[in-house]
């Protein structure tokens, strides 16, 4: 480790020299620290990082959710004029679908997919680098407009005309616009990135049918991504022309129609729906089989459910559209597409509850959190058949009612879905448990919260309280209910206030202590072969897989009278992570300065085009270097396992010290 | 149409319903409540998603039964250390309960699919009027044209056909172009052709129908219909910007003779003012107000289009027949019948503070930097614009 701090940053020297062209640089050596991170293209701390930033912008839209609900609390509220109040309610949006679901989504992908099909990283680890700092720069791009005169403030859905030029002349739309045009870029690498790692990184004998269903539902995930983000690129294009450079996409007073808008962005946007829920129905797919102690009940069923939502996820977009006047029969083909799209999901639910059924149920604060999504995405689905009756959806549409609906689906489905994944795989990741005690706390805290701050919007919204506004008046019956929200809306504060006091109280328990050692939870796929926390090489030999749940298999068979009897410990099935030699790719630089550029273009598109030759240039540089980037650098050796987890938990340096080697 | 709601709807009313109404039993009237329809065409529709309701809270119900049973029974009391036996799956079940939900939603379809043909139908229904004198047959049509943050309605007694919807900045002279309150007779089916001269807004009047959205470049069919005589609240549904919470709009029905009345007030022009106050007003208004505002016999020969992105201001010939203002967000009269005049003045001292606009932007009414001496003549001008309307009427509109 030493020996690698002195010439982390060392430019090309010697020999080696004379052979480069203009802009080709070693790699860097990594070393530990902040260095390390910003260099990696390791799928594991990609994966850490994904889920870092997309927890900082959990706390950013949750604040903003917390501003909402405080200036809801009582009528003719004062808290937030109407125009903070409608770049809150924007944002709110904005960071919750794309800077806290689809990351925190993409950190399991990242850090698990590979593990569980027996791969040592992701097919394009440098271009999965990309994508996260791709996405890290679109999110503070986005949130940089608060301080640079005011965030977007036309809605998640930003509308046309609304979100043009004369409805909304300041630069908020330029970032939404923008932002998520670079968040989109991120979506897409990776969705690529994890396609190919999925159909061509698999272990010997891993074949598409003894993958995990979490493994599944990323996959579905990425062709959903695949698929709808370019949509709303070319939306978010148009809509930036329309503003920045005198076009006429959305402008009625030239003859277009603004329904256009809604169309492209509901073409995305309804996948989108399945894009933040599956991952999550992934995750509960994992948990629950694990805790009731049984295989997950009707695996082809759960894994072709998935790819069926993934499907017909594409033909419901214009149920967003009810009422825009899209004409009856348009209504009725989507409003029976919306009803039968239920199918799949509720077999999903109940495939879920098949799987406890005659299980011993162990209540981890995972499973509580994977149960918990079980009930409360029922009520989200069952509330969403509600709404797919189309005469009814007239009175329901921008109520309350919807946002209770996909509350229920987002919050209860995919955000607690996402903390069963916390608290499941927290020691694959950390080598250390989180407090269940606490994690407890977290969950009754949280539901509870959620139930209270969700459930009474189902009231006020058939009450006939409409969505968006800023205030509301006394004498429409809407009083008691807000102020129980907003009562709900601190309850789940103080869930997340337990979750983050878990993460730093187990981790300074864990200090110290050795890791929490194989398999803490008695668990069934691939990723928990590797020890606890997962070692930068993964495994140390490629298993060889024979079935789906190949991990539990290699620990349990069965007696003559088809009882399943232990044929194997944890410890003598789990790899040790010793393994020396393995292959690692280098880490790169050029990931985060190509990132950097994107936010340089996108400002100078907004503010003066001379902003974006800089930009540009970065952008055009990085791509260069990277692509004559040398495959390898030779002096480097790929020996330093140790080093790449160092940082996430200093207890386990000391074991894996003494285990590196060189190879070369 | 009550006699068509089956045991299902009525079971429903009794328990869920009833039970909503215990939760907000703090509500003294929830005027724009979606279960309390008041017309034909809002309760086939709540007679269609009650029973889904049902079937929603039903299914609810097993699932969430179903799960607190297996957590009880199938919880892991430690008891023994051996497996649970290994079911990996059953294709019958499977198939089960693909089927089950697929038959229950097909069924919902049918009647989905019954309701919408209802609710998009028209009928052909002619009442007779007389407009400044002339019988006409009128099949009740109303254009409705949203705009920032406010409704016009347009009554054409001669029909539609001819009349070109298609440039809502110059939209045809009208026979009647009100604001904010919709005046129907009850008893009769009434289409609207909604637009909109800005961004999108969406009209909703939840006692009588559920909502449409009003599309620039757009014209949406909807239709209304009441039953008996009164006030029906909406709001704009569709985010449009700044005060879209601050978008208001009623329907007041009336019996079709009371309807004839308000339509022989409302097709006469403008009054010539006559006290001192109200002839300053009136030069107050022609130097100051008259740029947007529309006075029938004042200005509407020679008005072209107000200085406003959506071109409109509400047309005030009228004004004190109307009970609300700035977007049916404030009372014009004072519950015994007397002129608002507090929230008035301060509305004409500065709009925008009173409900927020982007003033400069060309959109909502701004500052007009009038001193309290033009203020008080300009509400003396005012008050020469229409009747007033029925004490009753101005209690049962009465919003806040």
């Amino acid at each position: 480790m030493a020996q690698t701090m002195n010439r982390q940053l060392e430019l090309p020297s010697g020999n080696g020299q004379d052979h480069r062209p203009l802009g080709v640089y070693t790699r860097p050596q990594g070393g530990g620290g902040w260095r390390d991170w910003i260099t990696t293209i390791d799928h594991k701390k990609i994966g850490i990082l994904y889920g870092a930033a997309a927890l900082f912008f959990f706390i950013i839209g949750g604040i903003e959710a917390l501003l909402i609900r405080l200036q809801l609390a009582t009528p003719d509220g004062s808290v937030l004029g109407a125009d903070t109040y409608n770049q809150v309610f924007t944002m709110h949006g904005v960071t919750m679908v794309f800077l806290v679901i689809m990351p925190m989504a993409a950190a399991f992908a990242n850090y698990l997919l590979p593990l569980q099909i027996g791969a040592r990283d992701v097919a394009f680890p440098r271009l999965n680098a990309l994508s996260f700092w791709i996405f890290l720069a679109g999110g503070i791009f986005l949130n940089t407009s608060w301080l640079l005169g005011g965030a977007p403030d036309g809605g998640w859905f930003g509308y046309a005309p609304n979100s043009g030029i004369v409805f909304s002349p300041g630069n908020g739309m330029d970032f939404y616009a923008l932002g998520l045009q670079i968040t989109g870029i991120a979506s897409l690498l990776s969705a690529m990135n994890l396609i190919v790692t999925v159909l061509n990184m698999r272990a010997p004998g891993m074949t598409l049918f003894r993958m995990p269903v979490f493994t599944w539902m990323i996959l579905v995930v990425q062709f959903l991504l695949l698929f709808a983000v370019p949509v709303i690129t070319v939306a978010l294009f148009l809509l930036m022309f329309d503003r920045n450079f005198g076009s006429h996409f959305f402008n009625p007073q030239m003859g277009s129609d603004p329904l256009l808008w809604q169309h492209l962005f509901w073409i995305f946007g309804h996948p989108e729906v399945y894009i933040l829920i599956l991952p999550s129905f992934g995750i509960v797919s994992e948990v629950i089989p694990t805790f009731s102690r049984k295989p997950i009940f009707g695996y082809p069923f759960m894994v072709f459910s998935g790819i069926a939502i993934g499907f017909m996820g594409w033909g419901v977009w214009a149920h967003h559209m009810f009422v825009t006047g899209i004409g009856p029969i348009s209504v009725a083909a989507f409003s029976l597409s919306t009803m039968f799209i239920a199918v799949p999901t509720g077999v999903k639910i109940l495939n879920w509850l098949a799987t406890m059924w005659g299980g011993k149920i162990r209540f981890t604060t995972a499973m509580l959190f994977a149960t918990g999504v079980v009930s409360m995405f029922t009520i989200g689905g069952l509330s969403g058949v509600t709404h797919s009756v189309a005469p009814a959806d007239t009175q329901q549409t921008d109520t309350y009612y919807i946002v209770a609906h996909f509350h229920y689906v987002i919050f209860g489905g995919a955000l607690l879905g996402i903390f069963a994944g916390f608290y499941f795989w927290w020691p694959k990741v950390f080598g250390h448990l989180l407090d269940e005690k606490l994690g407890k706390w977290n969950f009754w805290t949280m539901l509870i919260g959620f139930n209270l701050t969700f459930g009474p919007m189902h009231v006020v919204g058939l009450q006939g309280m409409s969505r968006r506004i800023h205030t509301y008046s006394p004498g429409f019956g809407f009083e008691f209910w807000n102020l129980v929200e907003t009562i709900g809306a601190f309850i789940i504060a103080l869930g997340v206030l337990f979750f983050v006091l878990n993460v730093i109280l187990s981790a300074r328990r864990a200090r110290g202590v050795p890791p929490v050692g194989p398999d803490p939870w008695d668990a069934r796929s691939l990723e928990w072969l590797t020890p606890n926390p997962t070692p930068v090489h993964n495994f140390d030999e490629v298993p060889t897989v024979e079935g789906l749940d190949e991990f539990w298999h290699r620990k349990y068979g069965t007696d003559d009278e088809g009882r399943v009897v232990r044929v194997a410990t944890a410890d003598e099935v789990c790899q040790d992570g010793s393994a020396t030699g393995v292959h690692l790719p280098s880490p790169s630089y050029w990931p985060i300065v190509l990132a950097a550029g994107f936010p340089l273009v996108a400002y100078g598109l907004i503010y003066s085009l001379w902003f974006c030759v800089p930009g540009a240039a970065l952008i055009l540089m990085a791509i260069y270097a990277w692509a004559f980037e040398p495959v390898d650098d030779p002096d480097s050796g790929h020996e330093d396992h140790a080093n790449g987890v160092h940082d996430e938990g200093p207890d386990e340096g000391a074991a894996q010290d003494s285990e590196e080697a060189p190879v070369d | 149409m009550i006699g068509a709601q089956t045991w299902v709807a009525r079971l429903l009313r009794a328990g869920i319903v009833g039970g909503l109404a215990v939760l907000v039993g703090c509500a003294s009237d929830a005027e724009l409540d979606t279960l309390q329809p008041q017309g034909p065409i809002a309760r086939s529709i709540d007679t269609l998603s009650d029973p889904v309701f049902l079937i929603a809270g039903i299914v609810f119900l097993i699932i969430f039964g179903g799960t607190a049973l297996i957590w009880w029974r199938f919880r892991d009391d430690h008891s023994t250390d051996e497996f649970p036996e290994q079911i990996h799956g059953d294709l019958k079940l499977e198939i089960l309960w693909t089927v089950i939900p697929t038959l229950l939603l097909a069924v919902i379809a049918v009647f989905t699919l019954i309701t919408l043909s209802d609710i998009n139908d028209t009928e052909d229904n002619a009442m007779a009027l007389s407009v400044g004198g002339t019988p006409v047959a009128w099949e009740p049509e109303i254009v409705v044209v949203g705009q920032q943050w406010w409704w016009e309605y347009r009554y054409y007694f001669d029909g539609l056909d001819g009349i070109d919807l298609s440039d809502t900045r110059h939209l045809p002279p009208a026979d009647i172009v009100t604001g904010t309150q919709m005046v129907i007779p009850t008893g009769q089916e009434i289409e609207l052709r909604i637009t909109s001269r800005d961004v999108i807004h969406s009209h909703w009047i939840p006692a009588l129908n559920g909502k449409r959205d009003a599309v620039p470049g757009r014209v949406n069919p909807w239709k209304l219909e009441a039953e008996t005589p009164g006030v029906y609240f909406g709001q704009c549904t569709e985010f449009c910007g700044l005060s879209h919470s601050r978008m208001r709009m009623q329907v007041i029905a009336m019996e079709p003779g009371d309807f004839q009345e308000w339509v022989d007030q409302q097709v006469q022009p403008a009054a010539e003012p006559k006290s001192e106050a109200a002839i300053r007003g009136l030069a107050t208004f022609e130097a100051q107000c008259a740029r947007c505002h529309v006075v029938n016999g004042l200005n509407d020969e020679n008005f072209e289009g107000a200085d406003l992105v959506s071109n409109a201001a509400p047309n005030l010939t009228h004004l004190m027949s109307r009970t609300t203002f700035a977007g049916g967000i404030f009372n014009l009269y004072e519950p015994d019948g007397t002129l608002n005049r507090t929230q008035l003045e301060a509305w004409l001292r500065d709009a925008p503070a009173e409900k927020p606009a982007y003033s400069s932007g060309r959109r909502g009414m701004p500052n007009m930097g009038l001193d309290e001496g033009q203020i008080d003549d300009l509400i003396a001008y005012l008050q020469t614009l229409g009747e007033s309307p029925l004490l009753e009427t101005i209690m049962a509109t009465e919003v806040e």
